[in-house]
């Protein structure tokens, strides 16, 4: 009922309430949900603990009055989500669960436990790391020659990709060698590796990485299909 | 960009008809605030089809019931944004969305319905949940 989008389906314009298996829980207005994400409009993201509030004081709040939107756009990997509600009936644990319907939602940890899967959640999680950030053959290449330099000097270090606040665009690009850190998602690549924070693998999701040479060559250039602008520099972002 | 005006009109008229105030200037929401004495109901009016279209249902028949608020107006949002703007300011604390309704007693916000609650709702759901604050912030008429 109500919907102009049909095609865009049945929560298309309905604000939901999406929880995370991170920290993060978000609320926003659905505009669809693709294979790999939920695509939502002016979203606000709430970490748990942040401001003494825990996800569940956050939802109680949002479901009375709405949020203040952070976000134009956001899109919110479907491995990562482990519940979609409307938020009219987020509070409400009968209500439905729209998570459930799609086959590649992330199980909660919990259940993964139950069911002894912890083994096959990390399986899947590799193995769908590479949906989320893809390097071209000449990035490949151009990475690998600077982190085996830079490996010398630091055992085990890896490409850090990830965002920042900040840039003409609202959100700029961070790249820089590191460690593997909790919680960050890897994308295993012959050389090395890819890491990635829960926070960014949102933003990120979907991003080309690639690297041009020679005289008109930019060096290294990110695509990002979620991006709405991007400055003319290419260093920031919106979504 | 705001949608053409001729095409918001029937979606002006549809409250307007009702007997709902349209305030579309910032001091003609001052104005409208400064009688603060007993109560008072604003609908942020909109566009968007997947909440606006059982809102303003909503209201009319919500109007229809026992008791209900003394003064009723509407500013609407993405065409008078001077007038929304200030509207909000009266519930600064409340997130903006559209449609959404406030329903002021003597000056203070008593009841609010954001977005959230109407998307996807008939207008008889709407409806009941503004008569059930009417119920219990304003007199008979």
């Amino acid at each position: 009922m109500g919907t102009f989008h049909d095609d865009k389906g049945e929560l298309h314009g309905i604000t939901v309430a999406v929880d995370t298996r991170g920290k993060e829980i978000l609320v926003g207005r659905c505009d669809t949900i693709t294979n790999t994400a939920i695509i939502l409009n002016d979203a606000d993201v709430h970490e748990d603990g942040a401001g003494g509030k825990s996800k569940a004081d956050y939802l109680k709040r949002a479901a009375m009055f709405g949020v203040f939107k952070k976000h134009d756009r956001v899109a919110v990997p479907l491995d990562e989500v482990t519940s979609i509600k409307r938020l009219s009936e987020a509070s409400d644990p009968s209500a439905r669960d729209y998570a459930e319907g799609f086959a590649h939602a992330a199980p909660a940890p919990a259940a993964a436990k139950a069911e002894g899967a912890t083994a096959t959640a990390t399986a899947t999680k590799t193995e769908t790391a590479k949906q989320v950030v893809e390097l071209t053959e000449s990035a490949q290449a151009e990475v690998k020659r600077l982190v085996e330099a830079e490996a010398k000097a630091k055992p085990g270090v890896g490409l850090r990709l990830g965002v920042k606040g900040g840039g003409c665009s609202g959100l700029s690009y961070k790249l820089e060698f590191d460690t593997k850190k909790d919680g960050d998602t890897v994308i295993p690549y012959p050389g090395f590796s890819v890491f990635l924070d829960k926070k960014s693998t949102i933003y990120l999701r979907g991003v080309k990485l690639d690297h041009q040479k020679g005289l008109a060559g930019k060096g290294f250039v990110f695509h990002n299909p979620n991006a709405t602008n991007t400055c003319g520099c290419g260093e920031s972002f919106s979504v | 960009m705001p949608y053409d005006p001729t095409l918001v009109q029937p979606m002006r008229d549809e409250l307007v008809q009702a007997g709902v105030q349209e305030l579309r200037s910032g001091s003609d929401v001052e104005n409208w605030m400064k009688q603060n004495k007993g109560t008072a109901l604003l609908v942020i009016n909109s566009v968007c089809g997947c909440a606006a279209g059982m809102a303003r249902p909503g209201v009319r028949l919500a109007l229809k019931h026992g008791k209900k608020p003394d003064r009723v107006a509407t500013v609407f949002a993405g065409q008078d944004t001077e007038a929304t703007q200030k509207a909000r300011s009266y519930f600064a604390d409340v997130p903006p969305s559209s449609p959404s309704m406030a329903l002021f007693k003597d000056g203070e916000l008593v009841h609010f319905v954001p977005r959230h609650m109407i998307e996807d709702r008939s207008a008889q759901a709407v409806a009941q949940s503004l008569t059930a604050a009417f119920d219990q912030f304003c007199a008979a008429k």
